[in-house]
């Protein structure tokens, strides 16, 4: 008979399992970039050979100018920057109740020397304006911000608010 | 007085068998969320703050254009002339039609330069845009 050999319990050491862990644990975590992309977004126009004039109702236009100096016209008249959201914003509801061809036009328009951080200034406080009217509206109509809002009634507000932003070139240098 | 130490009689300690299984679990976690930076960013440049700003939704459709406060702009991993964005960027457009291009411009920057690219940009369709800025508190 063959003698039954008393077998040793094989095992491997796991003591160090949990620092091995903590090793590749923290190299992820150093690692990692939880970045979230946020900025202004915007549609630029199609690229067109002719431009066509249409005619705009001066209701209908806001028209922001910055300088190079970093002063700002709204439709000929300087205001300073953090005044165009209160400017902006009754002139929006105004028009909530219009049709689509009468809505509000912004436009923003630079010299070539504006400093960038003034045009984005500049766009921030449109977009604010706009964002703080499209809460209000839909807080007095359907109960919720606009972020809280579905998808159908975001695009009914849309279709009240919309966000008509138009980029006009800038003037070259004036010699 | 005499004080006496009392000890209970049960053995105090606590149990680390599991320990490697939650460092696991987090290790996981930041494994799955990891996004390992793809390209190095060759300019320099301090992005404007602002209030008003979105989320973009997908980031896959994303696509950097940095400026530098010495004017310089890169494209994917190189520097390229301002000549030049019209063709890489319909290149990219073909291969995503949505494609939304993300400036990250140095706050101080001027104008006539964005506009440039701008235009290059219309002239490759893309137009679908997002200047980068930082939240304002």
């Amino acid at each position: 008979m063959i003698k039954k050999r008393k077998i040793k319990e094989a095992s491997i050491p796991t003591a160090s399992m949990a620092d091995i862990a903590f090793l590749l644990l923290l190299f992820f975590l150093v690692a990692t970039v939880i970045d979230v992309d946020t900025g202004i977004g915007l549609a630029l126009p199609e690229p067109i050979e002719e431009t066509d004039i249409v005619p705009v109702s001066k209701d209908r236009m806001a028209a922001l100018l910055v300088n190079e100096n970093g002063d700002v016209l709204l439709d000929g008249n300087p205001i300073s920057i953090f005044q165009i959201k209160n400017q902006l914003k009754p002139r929006i509801i105004s028009k909530i109740e219009l049709p689509g061809n009468k809505k509000l036009i912004v436009s923003v328009k630079t010299d070539r020397k504006t400093n960038y951080n003034l045009y984005i200034q500049t766009l921030d406080q449109v977009k604010l304006s706009y964002f703080e009217t499209r809460d209000e509206y839909s807080n007095a109509n359907f109960g919720r911000k606009y972020n809280d809002l579905t998808e159908e009634d975001q695009k009914k507000v849309q279709d009240k608010i919309p966000i008509i932003i138009s980029l006009a070139e800038p003037e070259s240098i004036k010699k | 007085m005499k004080f006496e130490k009392r000890r209970a009689s049960s053995k105090q300690e606590i149990p680390t068998a599991s320990m490697p299984d939650i460092v696991f679990m987090l290790l996981l976690f930041f494994m799955v969320t990891t996004t390992l930076r793809e390209v190095d960013v060759l300019v320099d440049f301090k992005l404007p703050e602002a209030k008003a700003i979105e989320k973009i939704e997908n980031k896959r459709l994303v696509s950097y254009v940095w400026v530098g406060n010495n004017g310089r702009i890169q494209v994917n991993d190189s520097i390229v002339l301002l000549q030049d964005v019209q063709n890489i960027m319909y290149r990219k457009r073909q291969e995503l039609p949505n494609v939304i291009v993300s400036m990250r411009v140095d706050k101080n920057q001027e104008m006539g330069l964005i506009t440039d690219i701008q235009q290059e940009l219309r002239k490759a369709y893309c137009l679908r845009l997002n200047y980068s800025t930082n939240i304002k508190i």
